[in-house]
């Protein structure tokens, strides 16, 4: 079976390809400068540190990357109340008891416990899991950085330790995140084989039929691939949305500017100090 | 044959007998001289082979004189052999019997004879290795030719100090030049002790009884050097010798209260105690041979040239690079070090070798307590060494010379001393510090802790500063460093009440973190490692990932190897299907 014959399904409208573009590119940055300074020990993480300008340079990255990470975030927000509010789609990335069972049949399955694979809906168990294990570590990530970017304004409020620990969760994390992504998005995406719909935004017949049944047969069935109500007041449900979403966006792009620049932690440069090192004794002793 | 000419015959025989005992008796009284002359002492060749053809007209000659040179020239030039001869048979002729006196203008006399024994068994006589003639010596007066000219010296004394001065033509650097020379008010010349025909030599010199002449005159004269020892030494040292042993320097230079006055006006002792030297590194203990005074002052010479250097210090350090003929690697590092950069400057104050190590009395490595290397620094650098002597390296080292604690050379290296303000130097201190605290086994001794430096590391400080490229920045760390909160030269003991390490802690915090709030402070962790005791929020986060992250990961590879299991079960079957 090759590509050309496969009827291909829309699975991913363009601004989740754009939302995933940016978190690709922001969370690529953020672990290649982010993941040497965990291992900082180690003669390789120092040389990629330095291949990418030094210490400095790289956390001046790792912070702007952090920035483009948190306004992928709202962005993200922005996108999902919008389909939720105006369009009124269905948030079909929740996690449902039917998932635990998906787990259990596959398992079975994979075993060769059971004849045929459970029939998975868009969003299959492990798409789930790798989506909240985003936004959870994307809010962890974002909450730890956030206090290790402004300590001084952080311990205001709370205790000293609250850094330190921080910046343990942040480095934990990071570890975390990387290998969820290297081990278990890779292998789903392009080792068992590779799925493109993220970019292209279609799945071919295949991959629909094994990972994503329920979903196949239900546009199989003339269903729409992204439902929606239509709901009578979706005109000034859009309108309202845009203008709380204007105020909203504008207000969090000013909260965003303002977390992060509003603390000088440190001096960036010693102060110079000169002291007289030359005294010599007045009797010099034989 | 009638009487005219037995008469003739007569006094042909007598003549001719008459040249052969002249011929024969110079012939044994000189051996082999014009050879030794031409080889020994080429500077007087010329004059040893021109001198007889100067032999003077003799019309002019005295009636008597006249056939007794004639018949010594002719020996001379006649002589068939070619057995080398000087040609001072002529003067020995007349000086050897003769009342005459030259009369100066001062009235003194001066027999002109001379004792041609005395001179044949002298060091400069017939029976010595090389003999010298007449002229050798009685050449700078003037041109000796006959009849002499007028003596132009207005004394005795003056006339000997003439005469004098044709020794130093073959004795380089002889010891007369010790004593007042020649322009001394009261000149010592060298006739004065040797005489004049009668030079012995050093051997007949060394011994007590000749030496006892020496001192003697020391005694009167109020001169220090009358060591019997020393003198001998002296004088068996002190002739034709290339190069002369400390012990011949030494006879003056131990002299004490001897100084050099530079033209600056500085005042330099240039006395030197010969025990400490002989003590010193360069001495017995040298790995060689002891060191001789011209190993290092080279191409002295007695009397010294006048000093041209500006000053005492300046004259220090053109001194210092003797030092390299030998210690050619750490000469060249202290050229590298921040002393050798001020000296480059122009800045004289800054240390050379012999600032540290002492010019004579340079100690043996070893030797001293290690308290001594910090005395050293003291010499420059006091201020910091009070510092130091209070910190608790300072007491351990000067106060019980523990071997342990590190010195000023312990940190700041010994002959590449670099700047310690440098951004390679800010960094690297806490490797510095590490290279003893990290000692487990150096540590325990004293009861510290070696987690210090791993826990200083593990903080973001100590990160920042493991991953600083101090050469890609260009500028230091600006994070804390060990000594930003523990001092630098008066680093305390932690629980020394006046460390105050605890109490300062926000101050400190706040030369960087201007902002810095007490509580801010409490985010540095004291060099703990988090516990359920001592920081027990970071201990249960990372507990928190120690359990989540293999849990997770195991949850994925169980799931992706059970999908592989299923994929490579397909696979086959799919052949299988393809083959039937």
């Amino acid at each position: 079976m090759s590509k050309e014959t496969q009827k291909m399904y829309p699975r991913f409208r363009m601004w989740a390809r754009i939302e995933h573009i940016i978190l690709l590119v922001s969370f690529t940055v953020l672990a290649l400068t982010g993941l040497p300074q965990r291992y900082f020990e180690s003669s390789f993480a120092v040389d990629m540190i330095n291949a990418m300008g030094g210490i400095t340079t790289v956390r001046l990255v790792h912070r702007y990357a952090a920035i483009v990470l948190v306004l992928g975030s709202v962005y993200h927000l922005f996108l999902g109340a919008y389909r939720w509010y105006v369009k009124g789609e269905r948030m079909r990335i929740m996690l449902r008891p039917k998932d635990a069972v998906d787990i259990y049949e596959t398992v079975k399955h994979n075993l060769g416990l059971q004849e045929e694979p459970p029939k998975m809906p868009k969003f299959n168990f492990g798409e789930k899991i790798e989506y909240w294990a985003v936004i959870w570590g994307t809010a962890v990530m974002i909450m730890t950085g956030f206090m290790l970017w402004n300590p001084i304004a952080i311990t205001q409020l709370f205790p000293g330790q609250f850094i330190p620990a921080a910046k343990t969760a942040h480095s934990a994390e990071a570890l975390l995140a990387v290998l969820s992504i290297v081990i278990w998005h890779f292998y789903n995406v392009l080792v068992k084989h590779r799925n493109w719909s993220i970019f292209t935004g279609n799945l071919p017949e295949n991959q629909m039929k094994e990972e994503h049944m329920l979903e196949y047969e239900r546009i199989e069935a003339g269903g729409d691939p992204y439902p929606g109500l239509s709901l009578k007041a979706q005109k000034s449900r859009k309108r309202a949305y845009f203008i709380v979403a204007t105020a909203v966006g504008i207000l969090s792009l000013m909260a965003i500017y303002w977390l992060f620049t509003f603390e000088e932690t440190a001096i960036t440069t010693l102060p110079a100090v000169t002291r007289e090192v030359f005294v010599p004794l007045a009797t010099s002793v034989p | 044959m009638n009487r005219e000419k037995q008469v003739r015959f007569g006094f042909g025989v007598i003549a001719t007998l008459s040249l052969l005992a002249v011929v024969l008796g110079l012939f044994v009284l000189s051996p082999a001289r014009l050879v030794a002359e031409e080889t020994v002492h080429p500077e007087l060749a010329e004059v040893a082979v021109s001198q007889p053809a100067a032999l003077p007209n003799s019309a002019n000659l005295p009636e008597n004189v006249d056939f007794m040179l004639r018949m010594a020239y002719q020996a001379q030039v006649q002589e068939p052999t070619g057995h080398p001869q000087t040609g001072d048979m002529a003067c020995k002729m007349c000086h050897s019997d003769t009342d005459a006196e030259v009369e100066f203008e001062s009235g003194e006399t001066m027999p002109v004879q001379v004792d041609l024994a005395a001179l044949a068994m002298s060091v400069h006589g017939e029976s010595a290795e090389n003999p010298l003639a007449c002229y050798d010596c009685h050449i700078t007066i003037n041109d000796y030719q006959y009849p002499h000219e007028e003596v132009t010296a207005v004394n005795l004394q003056d006339y000997q100090v003439q005469t004098a001065a044709t020794c130093e033509r073959c004795h380089n650097r002889p010891h007369i030049t010790n004593h007042p020379g020649q322009d001394a008010a009261i000149p010592v010349t060298c006739t004065s002790c040797h005489g004049s025909h009668e030079v012995q030599s050093k051997e007949t010199w060394d011994s007590d009884e000749a030496v006892k002449a020496c001192t003697d005159c020391h005694q009167q004269a109020g001169v220090e050097l009358t060591d019997t020892e020393q003198m001998r030494t002296l004088i068996r040292n002190g002739l034709f010798a290339d190069e002369t042993d400390s012990d011949y320097c030494l006879a003056c230079h131990s002299q004490p209260g001897l100084t050099m006055t530079f033209p600056n006006g500085d005042v330099k002792s240039v006395t030197v105690d010969p025990e400490a030297f002989h003590a010193s590194a360069h001495g017995a203990n040298n790995s060689w041979d002891e060191l001789q005074c011209t190993d290092c002052h080279t191409d002295y010479q007695y009397p010294h040239e006048e000093i041209t250097i500006e000053s005492a210090r300046e004259f220090t350090i053109v001194m210092n690079q003797a030092c390299e003929e030998c210690h050619v690697q750490y000469f060249e590092k202290s050229l590298d070090s921040v002393h050798g950069a001020a000296l480059l400057d122009g800045n004289l104050d800054a240390a050379v070798c012999t600032d540290c190590h002492g010019a004579h009395d340079t100690p043996v490595l070893g030797d001293e307590p290690r308290a001594a290397i910090s005395h050293t620094c003291e010499q420059c650098h006091s201020t910091i060494y009070n510092e130091y002597a209070e910190s608790v390296h300072g007491e351990a080292l000067i106060g019980d010379d523990n071997q342990d604690v590190p010195n000023c050379i312990d940190c700041h290296g010994v002959h590449d001393i670099h700047d310690p303000t440098t951004a390679a130097a800010r960094a690297r201190s806490p490797e510095l510090c590490a290279e003893c605290h990290a000692n487990e086994e150096l540590m325990t001794e004293y009861d510290i802790s070696t987690d210090v430096f791993d826990t200083y590391v593990a903080d973001f400080h100590g990160t920042t500063v493991a991953l600083f490229d101090y050469e890609h920045e260009g500028v230091p760390p600006n994070t804390a460093v060990c000594y930003d909160c523990h001092g630098v030269h008066s680093i305390k003991a932690p629980d020394d009440p006046h460390a105050n390490l605890q109490e300062n802690l926000v101050e400190n915090c706040q030369q960087c973190h201007p902002d810095a709030s007490a509580n801010f402070a409490d985010s540095w962790l004291g060099h703990y490692r988090p516990s359920l005791e001592n920081f027990p929020i970071i201990y249960l986060v990372n507990l928190f990932y120690l359990i989540v992250i293999p849990f997770t990961l195991v949850f994925f590879i169980f799931m992706i190897a059970t999908d592989i299991y299923r994929r490579i079960r397909e696979r086959g079957h799919k052949k299988e299907a393809a083959n039937e």
